[in-house]
């Protein structure tokens, strides 16, 4: 056996560009195939770093809007007060909008999306400097917030420390307490996407309009059920408002199955189409293949006639494929991760600041099968073709 | 029957149908062949020369009579057995030298001993030997295409050398060469018989036949003369 897999890969390298052009197809299928899984599990790892943000303990409550009564649907303020009162897995109901206005420091001048937050423990976000809004700022409506690294840049610029400043945010202003750290994820679901974040009792008496609110942001108070309370909330809306009034809930793991569910969909219809390239690849085998015993006619005939049998010929030209596919499907195995590694490491990470880490066995699993089926499928019918040449016909054969 | 024969063909007959028409290749053909002989198989294209041949390298099977070869009936072995009497028994040397491509000498005159299940090793050492016995003792890795026509046709010999055959059989050896290269070759094909060698040779040059020490004719798929060299030089 050992014997054969040298004499074949001897016959693989004496012949490089006819084994080169032949792996050719399968190198450039396995490596799509690979890459794409690779940047699939790179996108389920952005999927998991954006919502992420949103934390365990969050979750929206929005009016569908593909509904008749729309406006009498809508979430009001004292709506959020009468279900944090009566449900019991509620800790805090607030706006989970964010609304624009333009900051000034001195004279500089920035766009801020103004976000809302509770106090600790529901802060998802890092503090660089200053402090996080707690408790006691929520409940006096302190007129203070935290600017995200980003916003501070365009204020501040890389001058004096932006903490215990004033900001001015139309006709109200701010103390500064603290700076987000920068966030490794381009993509932040916090506080409604906000520069700057406010408690959200100081946001809902400066912002909300005539006390209507666009979607309701919950958080769950610790050890009850997400769902259960969602249910219990969209219930007691619905009582407030009217039987036939519709809610979407949104939280991490229903935004999350969404984005997988649709990145899985992805995954399979570019898989299939990777099958396709593979099965047009391994169509190339074959025709490679058989064009090769034909070529190989006098060879094969002369290994005959020096006294191989049908079995060894077919042993012979049977491996020589195998190991051809597998040469094709390690070298696109690398080439697919490489690619998928590299898309991973310079593009989505900035979505999620992770870094997905490399299938290995996947990948190795998806490319051996590969190449054992395309073998099978592609190599057996010219390994047959060659064993059964008649000697004495192969050696005349011109 | 005389075992100590090389190769015995009794009333041996070749028929091939094609279509409704029915070739009788060969016609009862009988003959022996002695350890150490050199003969010349002789003949005009048609005539069943090539057909006897590929019975005697065990390519084809009699449709009747017996082939004995060293020792050995063939006449009713399958594929498998009969590859392997190729392997142990004989050794061919052809018109188109038929060696690999891209391989060097030494692996080409290896390659029956790896069907042979021999360890590359052994079989190297072996066929390095054969070829220096071929006087290309220089050459063992230069590949055909940096050999020419008269050191290919040695490297060819040397493989038809290297499973140690009791017969070699040489199908128009000199058929792709040039005069004085044939006699080269002729002269190689005369000390390896001179060494205990039985050689079997076709072909349809008297000139390259007169180098045997025997020569069969055939024709219409009988063999209608069998001379040895000795005789006929006496009557010319």
């Amino acid at each position: 056996m050992i014997a054969y897999i040298v004499e074949a890969l001897t016959v693989l390298f004496a012949n490089r560009v006819r084994t080169g052009l032949t792996a050719l197809g399968l190198i450039i299928g396995v490596m799509a195939v690979i890459a794409i899984q690779t940047m699939g599990a790179g996108l389920a790892g952005a999927t998991n770093g954006i919502f992420g943000s949103i934390g365990d303990r969050s979750f929206f409550v929005i009016p569908n809007v593909r509904q008749g009564d729309f406006a009498t649907a809508q979430i009001k303020i004292e709506d959020l007060l009468a279900i944090k009162n009566s449900i019991p897995g509620v800790a805090e109901a607030m706006s989970g909008n964010n609304s624009i206005r333009f900051g000034h420091i001195g004279h500089n001048r920035a766009r801020l999306a103004i976000g809302s937050e509770a106090g600790d423990p529901f802060n998802t976000s890092e503090i660089a400097q200053g402090r996080r809004i707690t408790q006691a700022d929520v409940d006096s409506n302190a007129s203070v917030g935290i600017l995200t690294e980003a916003a501070r840049k365009k204020l501040f610029g890389d001058l004096d420390s932006a903490i215990g400043k004033q900001l001015r945010l139309g006709e109200r202003r701010y103390t500064i307490i603290g700076v987000f750290a920068a966030p490794k994820a381009a993509v932040n679901l916090n506080f409604g996407g906000g520069d700057f974040v406010v408690p959200y009792t100081t946001y809902d008496a400066a912002y909300v309009q005539h006390g209507s609110i666009g979607a309701a942001r919950f958080l769950l108070k610790p050890g009850y059920d997400p769902q259960t309370t969602e249910d219990a909330i969209v219930k007691a809306l619905k009582k407030l408002k009217k039987k036939k009034a519709d809610y979407i809930t949104l939280d991490k793991r229903t935004l999350t199955r969404a984005v997988d569910g649709f990145f899985a969909g992805i995954t399979l219809i570019v898989s299939l189409i990777g099958t396709v390239s593979l099965v047009v690849a391994g169509i190339g085998i074959l025709n490679i293949m058989l064009v090769s015993v034909a070529e190989r006619t006098r060879e094969i005939g002369l290994r005959k006639a020096i006294g191989a049998t049908k079995l060894q010929i077919l042993a012979q030209f049977f491996i020589e494929a195998l190991l051809l596919s597998l040469i094709g499907c390690a070298i696109g195995l690398v080439l697919g991760l490489s690619i998928g590694y590299g898309v991973n490491a310079g593009y989505l990470v900035r979505l999620s600041g992770v870094i997905a880490p490399i299938p290995w066995l996947q990948a190795s699993l998806v490319a051996t099968g590969f190449a054992t089926v395309v073998t099978l499928l592609f190599g057996t019918y010219p390994a047959w073709r060659a064993a059964q040449l008649d000697p004495i016909e192969a050696l005349r054969y011109e | 029957m005389n075992n100590s024969q090389a190769i015995e063909l009794r009333n041996v007959t070749k028929t091939y149908a094609t279509g409704d028409l029915e070739v009788h290749a060969l016609r009862g053909v009988s003959f022996t062949i002695a350890p150490g002989e050199y003969v010349a198989i002789m003949g005009p294209s048609g005539s069943g020369k090539s057909t006897l041949m590929n019975l005697l390298g065990c390519l084809d099977r009699p449709t009747t009579g017996t082939y004995t070869l060293d020792g050995t009936d063939v006449a009713g072995l399958s594929d498998a057995q009969l590859a392997k009497i190729r392997l142990t028994k004989l050794g061919f040397v052809f018109q188109g030298f038929n060696l690999l491509a891209r391989t060097s000498a030494v692996r080409n005159v290896a390659l029956p001993l790896f069907y042979a299940g021999i360890a590359p090793k052994i079989r190297n050492a072996a066929a390095a030997e054969r070829l220096v016995e071929v006087g290309l003792g220089a050459r063992l890795d230069h590949k055909p295409n940096e050999l020419s026509g008269g050191q290919q046709q040695r490297v060819a010999i040397a493989r038809a050398l290297v499973n140690d055959p009791a017969v070699v059989l040489a199908d128009e050896p000199t058929g792709n060469l040039d005069s004085q290269t044939s006699v080269e070759i002729m002269a190689l094909f005369q000390a390896l018989n001179a060494a205990g060698r039985t050689i079997i040779m076709v072909t349809h040059d008297p000139e390259t036949a007169a180098h045997a020490k025997r020569t069969l004719v055939v024709r219409d798929g009988t063999i209608v003369d069998d001379v040895l060299q000795k005789q006929r030089q006496a009557i010319a």
